[in-house]
């Protein structure tokens, strides 16, 4: 009904004819508000999914996901994974107890999720490599500067993050280029205003730009003259979606700068483990950063997960710390804590209890333990053995290279090629041409070399 | 800078009430203690009770050794879930004449999916204010006003009379300004337990329509007030014949009471869109649906898959949908007979004041009408805990403590009877 129209109808009474008016505008805005939502393009990594499901090509292969499969194309749960289900459903009666957990998680679950990160993953013998002989992590816990939550994995802790910067310390944020895509997403939605991309990859080369990198930060970080510092994402190992990492020594330098230039270290530790196998060296970023020789003013934030390395993907489990400096008051802690408590709260209240009830047993009984650091090592051997088969079957050096590690490859190709893979070949990689080594088996890694090979040729 | 770190600066807050209460009764080493507190259901030995049709459902689960691994769930959920999710809601009938109409996504239980509304209002409809009912659930108003949004309440509870301010309560409705959002508890109104009847919903929700009002329902007990799924639903289901003609309804749906997944937060978070023509929903229902998964991307990836699992595989079982029916009147009953003896016991005391209101009342709480200072004496010389506002949970009372509870009562009452006397 137009203006026109509704004066006329109700043109006897004009209160009655505006009044009407009125709402036929509220409605028509409402309406419309919700008529002028626009489609949110589909996530680029698990909408691919969907398509994969819906190709009936025989020989289709999905390599965009990153969840480890076996050599049967399957995803299995871990053997110590398996054996604490087990303990859980039938032995400890744990799980007759759905009761709602504390709004930062379980208690147990924080002690040994603080201990495996802290005193065991910063231990000295490990840290000899570094040339260290303290446990800066244990001190840290004797000192209870850690406030700590469970967190809906990696995702919920980076975002929880997020919003605790954006509240009280920075909506400044660096984030690697390239990057897991969801990074920005997280940053943008949960209050951060300024996003900054850092030189991290350079395509052409396949290799890592680690001076423009640290280039970025001088220039453009110091040049800012306001109070507000700025956060950098920093992957932990195995890079997403390269999967190559700086060397020890870059890490040295980087680390150096970004604390000459007060950045917020926000480590995302979502790969422990799939670098080398050995859970507790993989920790290597956690450790050199916690080294008392670095001051973080405003915390370093550690965001950290068990779906890689425990298989728990959909469980959602995985734990946010804060870092306070030292030299912050001692009352520091608590305030943080109870500022986290509030922002859980207004989200989602507590986080999910099953997979942390697992990943907590698998934790503390050190059968378990050694069984779980064994399957790490197993998937990695694994995902190594890939990289040994695509290596010689392919005229691919950089998939051996010593710094390219984890879950994928980045194979560089443009994306009228990954779209050619997945159109003609069915072999689906992500847009930006990331490959998950788990995808290929001893029944597809023919098809999948000679699909490459094809498509190399043609572009010869 | 006078600080070196920002950190110094952040405020600490007071403890969230209803976990502190948790805490303070975890640390509370008397021999008798009884935990009113949050709403849990307990057994009649004062325990978590796993609802057989969980367990079944567990069973079944883990027995499927081909299919049972821990993948992530899709963005938006379980489609058993949020299928199953919809039809306990809405009924079959409504969501077969409607489902073009229906968007569902996991939700991290009830509270989730409210911040999912939140954040879905404060993107597209940020100039609504949220009318909540006074009182309401102590996190309703931290949640929206989290995401920016303006909270403000409409009168409910008259606690003089211990009934519903119901002509209030439609006044405010026709004097809020037009558009407003309306967050109204589906059934087992908390903390009051006090819910409108049949015939009050017909003229809040025509009220609601009149006024092109949003209705946001929360429905965290469904199937709790009654024991019956829908019989519960009537407000929901009301609103989504009356309402949805001209405007969206969102609703939030929490299973943590109704089939126990407390602390594994499995809830869904619904919008059923306007009816309009099929082109234009062809077009919004793929654009609403798209941008609630960006919010839960940017949050949490994806849902939680354990709690999801098992409430998807009994609402696609028949045989275990009965049983969870069989659950949720074993839960209903006992509650309700709680209710009797607690008024009983309290009546055969002569507790001074009236105590009708605690079998009139539904759902998990009762409102008990006890005051602050009351409460507070109740937990330091008794060791019986409950919320501030005398919200106590009545799951929390079984056959061996509701004569302990009473006298407890009895005495706080009668102790602040003689000090105002005095």
């Amino acid at each position: 009904m137009t203006i026109m129209k509704i004066l006329t109808t109700k043109g006897s009474n004009p209160t009655i004819a505006l009044k009407q008016f009125h709402r036929y505008l509220n409605t028509t805005n409402k309406l419309s508000l919700l008529n002028q939502i626009e489609l949110a393009p589909p996530d680029k990594i698990l909408g691919l999914t969907e398509t994969f499901n819906n190709d009936v090509n025989p020989s289709k292969v999905n390599l965009t996901v990153g969840i480890y499969k076996d050599n049967h194309g399957k995803v299995t749960t871990f053997p110590s994974i398996a054996k604490a289900q087990k303990l859980i459903d039938r032995e400890l009666g744990l799980n007759k107890n759905l009761s709602y957990l504390p709004i930062k998680g379980g208690k147990d679950y924080a002690e040994n999720v603080k201990h495996f990160l802290y005193d065991e993953s910063c231990s000295p013998t490990n840290n000899l490599i570094e040339g260290n002989r303290n446990n800066y992590g244990k001190q840290l816990l004797d000192n209870d500067r850690i406030s700590f939550a469970q967190t809906l994995s990696g995702t919920g802790a980076l975002a929880i993050s997020a919003k605790f910067l954006a509240l009280f310390i920075s909506k400044k944020v660096w984030i690697p280029n390239f990057s897991w895509a969801n990074h920005m997403n997280i940053f943008n939605k949960n209050g951060f205003r300024d996003i900054h991309y850092y030189s991290y990859y350079d395509v052409k080369s396949g290799q890592l730009t680690v001076d423009a990198w640290l280039k970025d930060l001088k220039e453009k970080v110091s040049k800012d003259k306001s109070p507000e510092p700025h956060c950098i994402i920093l992957h932990a190992c195995c890079h997403n979606p390269t999967g190559l990492d700086p060397t020890r020594e870059d890490w040295d330098k980087i680390i150096d700068t970004i604390n000459e230039l007060k950045m917020i270290p926000i480590i995302d530790m979502a790969y422990q483990g799939l670098e080398s196998g050995d859970l507790i060296k993989d920790a290597y970023l956690l450790r050199k950063c916690i080294n008392p020789k670095y001051v973080w003013d405003n915390g370093l934030f550690l965001c950290q997960s068990f779906a890689k390395n425990m298989g728990l993907y959909g469980e959602r489990v995985g734990s946010l710390s804060i870092v306070a400096p030292s030299h912050s008051q001692p009352r520091v802690k608590e305030a943080v804590d109870s500022q986290l408590k509030r922002i859980i709260r207004s989200i989602y209240s507590s986080p999910p209890g099953y997979g942390s009830r697992v990943a907590s047993l698998v934790l503390s009984d050190p059968d378990l333990k050694s069984q779980w650091f064994k399957d790490v090592t197993v998937m990695v051997n694994r995902l190594q053995g890939i990289r040994d088969q695509l290596s010689s079957n392919l005229d691919w050096s950089t998939v051996n290279d010593s710094q390219q590690h984890g879950m994928f490859y980045f194979t560089r190709f443009p994306l009228p090629v990954v779209q050619e893979l997945r159109d003609k070949y069915s072999l689906y990689l992500t847009d930006d041409g990331r490959l998950s080594l788990s995808g290929i088996n001893d029944s597809n890694i023919e098809y999948i070399c000679d699909t490459f090979k094809k498509i190399e040729n043609q572009s010869k | 800078m006078s600080q070196l770190t920002i950190l110094n600066e952040i405020e600490q807050l007071p403890a969230d009430a209803l976990f502190g209460i948790k805490q303070r009764y975890g640390q509370d080493d008397r021999a008798t203690k009884v935990d009113l507190g949050i709403g849990a259901y307990r057994d009649n030995t004062g325990k978590p009770w796993l609802l057989p049709a969980v367990r079944a459902a567990e069973q079944k689960i883990h027995s499927d050794v081909a299919t049972y691994n821990h993948e992530y769930l899709p963005i938006t959920g379980l489609p058993a879930l949020t299928k199953g999710a919809a039809q306990v809601l809405f009924g079959e009938e409504l969501v077969n004449e409607h489902s073009d109409r229906i968007v569902t996504v996991q939700s991290i239980s009830g509270t989730g999916a409210l911040h999912i509304a939140a954040k879905f209002l404060s993107k597209f409809f940020s100039s609504k204010k949220i009318y909540l009912s006074d009182p309401t659930w102590a996190n309703h108003k931290a949640i929206f006003e989290a995401q920016g949004l303006t909270t403000t309440t409409y009168p409910y509870w008259n606690a003089a009379t211990k009934s519903l301010r119901f002509q209030e309560f439609l006044h405010a409705i026709e004097t809020a300004p037009e558009g407003s959002v309306f967050v109204l508890h589906a059934c087992a109104h908390n903390p009051t337990g006090l819910d409108p009847t049949e015939e009050q919903w017909t003229e809040l929700i025509d009220a609601i329509a009149k006024y092109d009002h949003i209705a946001l329902f929360d429905s965290a007990y469904q199937g709790f007030a009654s024991g019956s799924l829908s019989k519960d639903a009537y407000a929901v289901r009301l609103g989504m014949k009356k309402l949805a003609l001209a405007s969206p309804i969102l609703v939030c749906q929490s299973f943590a009471k109704n089939v126990g997944m407390y602390g594994e937060r499995v809830g869904c978070f619904h919008i059923v869109l306007p009816n309009q023509s099929e082109e234009t929903t062809a077009v919004v229902k793929p654009a609403v649906q798209s941008q609630l998964a960006k919010i839960v991307r940017s949050e949490v990836s994806n849902p939680p898959a354990y709690g999801a699992k098992i409430v998807g595989t009994i609402l696609a079982d028949d045989v275990l949908t009965n049983q969870w029916y069989t659950d949720m009147i074993t839960m209903s009953s006992r509650i309700q007979t709680m209710r009797v003896s607690l008024r009983n016991a309290l009546i055969n005391l002569k507790t001074p004041g009236t105590w009708d209101h605690i079998v009139e009342q539904c759902g998990m709480f009762s409102f008990t009408g006890l005051s602050p200072e009351m409460v507070k004496r109740l937990e330091e010389e008794h060791a019986v805990y409950m919320v501030g506002s005398g919200r106590a949970s009545i799951a929390g009372l079984n056959e061996g403590n509701v004569e302990y509870v009473a006298n407890a009562i009895d005495e706080v009452v009668r102790h602040y009877l003689t000090q105002s006397k005095l």
